[in-house]
């Protein structure tokens, strides 16, 4: 027993030991502390298409154009000017004057080489580079990319290709991303990484806008949102951001005048496989898929979702984010539940039938949306099944068309252009609707407008063509936008955030209230 | 003795290749692959066959199951994960530690305050030391870890401020993950070293201690206790098993970066690596924590110690 006892103490002791070893601090006065919610995979931003990470990497690294989600469109970050040739093949890029890494290198036009080969090599760029053909630096400030094909839409690429320095990166080797650096050309340098807890950043004395107000910033991973919500109510959180909409009362409460609950850059949908071969087919017949449309009411899949915060989408993408997407001219299936009877009794089911399954990812926005529009189909005699899979087996199976209907989102898009991966045959990625499985549909139009729509860069064209691709494609009742999310943000009374923005916002427009800070 | 340890230390062995295997082969049963997950849903179907293919997650199970314990026999290589491209027990072990300090110091409170609390329930029988710790206990016994977690945080971190909610930068941090991980375990302990005491407190020999003359102080801690232990010691094992395990939920409510958390994160980006690597660590402290309680058995149980001198004589 006395050794037990013995032994127990002892290791009391070692723990306690072991505990006191840890370094002790915590928010420091003069330390930004924002909310990771999962861990960041990797420090290389050609490395994850994460949308997590990629905030992480526009404080640490700049692109040649930075994105303005509170005032719209892009704006020059590196770049000092961009011009397409005449068919929008061609874009020549002018640095900046007197533009340094963290590490005090300038940046050159072969470090911007170095970036795109980099990016034409690593299937997560894939997507935003597979337009171009190679890239080249004539001289030490001009950067000029050439196209595969006339592609209007190159502003995003600009954005989320973030140039890092060819010396730093070639020195660090595979270590890139897995170590601090000082290969970016951002306002802040990342000064401690842990794979598990998050990382600090500080501010970048070579700034070429000049240090950022707030030196010091930590990022904290937070996996649970009631313990990020008792953090922020506790003042162990300066910025909360994606914050949980059933939280938001409270959030609202602890934050004062502090709390912007703004309009989410991203579309929740419906989507129907026209050549499901589920029940003979039911989902090709048209008025059957109308039926469905008719039969959802959207806000209740808004209540269950984003606790009634949200709104109704008709558009394929945000508006207020997308200048190029139709806003008016097309089918938006108002919810009319007597009409999806009258429809389906038409169609030759006026008991109802089974449509098979509705295909989602796990994730809590998606799975919600599939019940309620069960739900919903239930009310007409339509009778589904919801299944819920990890994202990545959803997309496998989407790809290859294996489904019946799916619920699914999408987020961060900034051109209508973005609906080319959901319906064109040559999409990479996010392919839903495959139009070219048989004659129902025009798919020949649909595909030829999708690509007229990319090869112009005269806005007044682009949207001749959107409109009517559009149309077409919500008269082909296979995808239906239910809600578009919003974003609950609060922050501290210690900082001032300016303007708040859903996604990518930049912590260089923070600054602390108190200036003596 | 010394081969009986000896023995269930080899017993590691089909230990470790028989977690490897399940491990491999539920992965195997659930859809989704890494290549996908890594890349994203923008990423062409050829590069994400391309990295499936790199990654060797396209070779047949048993194939994949043979390289990775070939790895790991030969060089020591727990293998590289697929989501961090770091060699895995960079990861795995630093947060092992983690969760490893905070189930030492929960098996330790709730040792220390459910074992002694137990053995006054049952030796106070009918009063009030028994009817309000047993009430308790069985309170605590039936709320949930993560509702505890939350009751935790609201009232020590948000109304009092008295304790941090996040991480483990300071000692004062490892109060509340630990409070979350030991109560529910001492309300059993509670429960459970009652019943073992009661058992004991009425069995023959204890009669004859009393007729014996012996002081109640006797009884009840020379004959009485020592036998009553032998069940706790065992619970109290395969309690640090359980704490290891099922320390999840205590580390993603107070943000502490330990191996159950990662082994959850990692199952949504089919980490295999990771994964196994994670559980294969597990598996070797729950066997190594039950060869010490076997140990300990000896010591307590001079009938055990007999046996294994009988053995080696």
């Amino acid at each position: 027993m006395k050794r037990i006892i013995a032994l127990s103490l002892a290791l009391v002791m070692i723990v306690a030991l072991a505990a006191c070893g840890q370094k002790s601090g915590g928010a420091d006065s003069d330390t930004l502390i924002l909310r990771a919610e999962t861990a960041f995979t990797t420090l290389d931003p050609a490395n994850s298409n994460n949308t997590h990470d990629i905030i992480l990497y526009d404080q640490v690294y700049d692109g040649l154009y930075g994105l303005d989600e509170a005032h719209g469109g892009y704006y020059n970050e590196l770049a000092e000017e961009v011009v397409a040739n005449e068919d929008s093949t061609q874009y020549t890029v002018t640095l900046k004057d007197g533009i340094k890494f963290a590490n005090g290198e300038p940046v050159t036009a072969q470090d911007c080489v170095f970036t795109y080969e980099r990016a034409f090599q690593n299937a997560n760029m894939n997507y935003l580079v597979s337009m171009i053909d190679n890239v080249e630096a004539p001289d030490e400030k001009t950067f000029v990319i050439n196209l595969k094909y006339p592609y209007a839409p190159i502003a995003h690429t600009l954005f989320r290709v973030k140039i890092v320095s060819e010396k730093e990166v070639t020195e660090q080797g595979d270590k890139f991303g897995t170590i601090p650096n000082t290969a970016g050309a951002g306002p802040y340098i990342i000064d401690e990484f842990d794979i598990a807890t998050g990382c600090k950043l500080i501010a970048n004395e070579n700034y070429y806008e000049g240090a950022p107000d707030i030196k010091k910033v930590e990022y904290r991973v937070y996996s649970d949102p009631a313990a990020a919500v008792i953090a922020f109510e506790n003042g162990e959180l300066d910025f909360y951001d994606q914050a949980a909409l059933s939280d938001w009362e409270s959030l609202k409460a602890a934050a004062g005048d502090n709390n912007a609950m703004v309009t989410g850059n991203n579309i929740t949908w419906l989507g129907i496989n026209y050549a499901s071969p589920t029940n003979n087919n039911i989902l090709g017949n048209d008025l059957v898929r109308k039926a469905i449309f008719y039969a959802i009411n959207k806000e209740n899949v808004n209540l269950a979702v984003c606790e009634g915060y949200g709104r109704t989408a008709t558009t394929y993408m945000v508006p207020e984010f997308v200048p190029t997407q139709p806003t008016e001219g097309f089918e938006t299936y108002d919810y009319n539940v007597e009409k999806a009877k009258e429809l389906l009794a038409q169609a030759g089911y006026p008991d109802g039938a089974d449509i098979g399954t509705i295909l989602t990812s796990t994730s809590a926005n998606s799975s919600k949306s599939a019940q309620v529009v069960q739900n919903e189909l239930a009310q007409i005699g339509l009778t589904c099944q919801v299944q819920t899979l990890d994202v990545s087996a959803v997309v496998e199976r989407t790809i290859v068309q294996d489904y019946d209907l799916t619920v699914y989102g999408d987020s961060g898009n900034y051109d209508f252009n973005n609906i080319r991966q959901q319906v064109h045959s040559e999409s990479v990625g996010m392919y839903i609707i495959d139009f070219t499985l048989n004659d129902k549909f025009d798919w020949e139009r649909i595909e030829y407008l999708v690509e007229a729509g990319a090869a112009t860069a005269d806005m007044e064209e682009r949207m001749t063509y959107y409109n009517e691709l559009w149309a077409m494609i919500m008269d082909t009742a296979t995808m239906l936008p239910l809600i578009n999310r919003p974003v609950a943000i609060v922050w501290s009374d210690r900082i001032d955030i300016g303007d708040p923005v859903p996604t990518y916002y930049k912590i260089k427009n923070f600054s602390w209230v108190d200036s003596a800070e | 003795m010394y081969r009986y340890i000896v023995k269930r230390i080899l017993f590691l062995i089909p230990t470790i290749l028989g977690v490897a295997f399940i491990i491999y082969f539920v992965l195997n049963l659930t859809p989704g692959n890494p290549g996908r997950s890594i890349l994203g849903a923008n990423a062409s179907q050829e590069a994400v066959d391309q990295l499936n293919e790199e990654l060797g997650y396209n070779d047949p199970l048993l194939v994949k199951y043979v390289n990775y314990m070939k790895k790991l026999v030969l060089e020591g290589d727990f293998g590289t994960s697929y989501f961090t491209k770091q060699p895995v027990m960079n990861e795995v072990l630093p947060r092992f530690w983690v969760t490893l300090q905070l189930s030492i110091i929960g098996i330790i409170i709730s040792t220390l305050v459910g074992v002694p609390l137990g053995m006054l329930t049952a030796v106070k029988q009918y009063s009030a030391w028994d009817y309000i710790p047993s009430i308790l206990a069985f309170l605590l016994a039936a709320i949930p870890s993560f509702v505890l977690g939350m009751v935790l945080l609201l009232v020590f971190s948000l109304k009092l401020n008295l304790l941090p909610s996040y991480g483990l930068d300071t000692w004062d941090a490892y109060i509340m993950p630990s409070l979350c991980m030991a109560i529910p375990i001492t309300a059993f302990n509670v429960r459970f070293t009652k019943s073992s005491m009661l058992e004991s407190i009425r069995a023959d020999y204890i009669d004859t201690a009393r007729a014996k003359g012996a002081t109640e102080r006797t009884v009840i801690w020379k004959h009485a206790l020592k036998n009553a232990l032998l069940p706790v010691i065992t619970n109290i094992g395969l309690n640090m098993g359980g704490l290891i395990m099922g320390a999840v939920v205590s580390e993603r409510l107070f943000s502490v970066p330990g191996i159950g958390a990662l082994i959850v994160d990692r199952i949504n980006y089919k980490d295999e690596p990771v994964i196994i690597a994670g559980t294969i660590v597990i598996s070797i402290t729950f066997t190594i924590i039950m060869l010490i309680v076997d140990i300990i058995y000896a010591y307590v149980d001079p009938r055990i110690k007999a046996k294994y001198t009988r053995i080696k004589g």
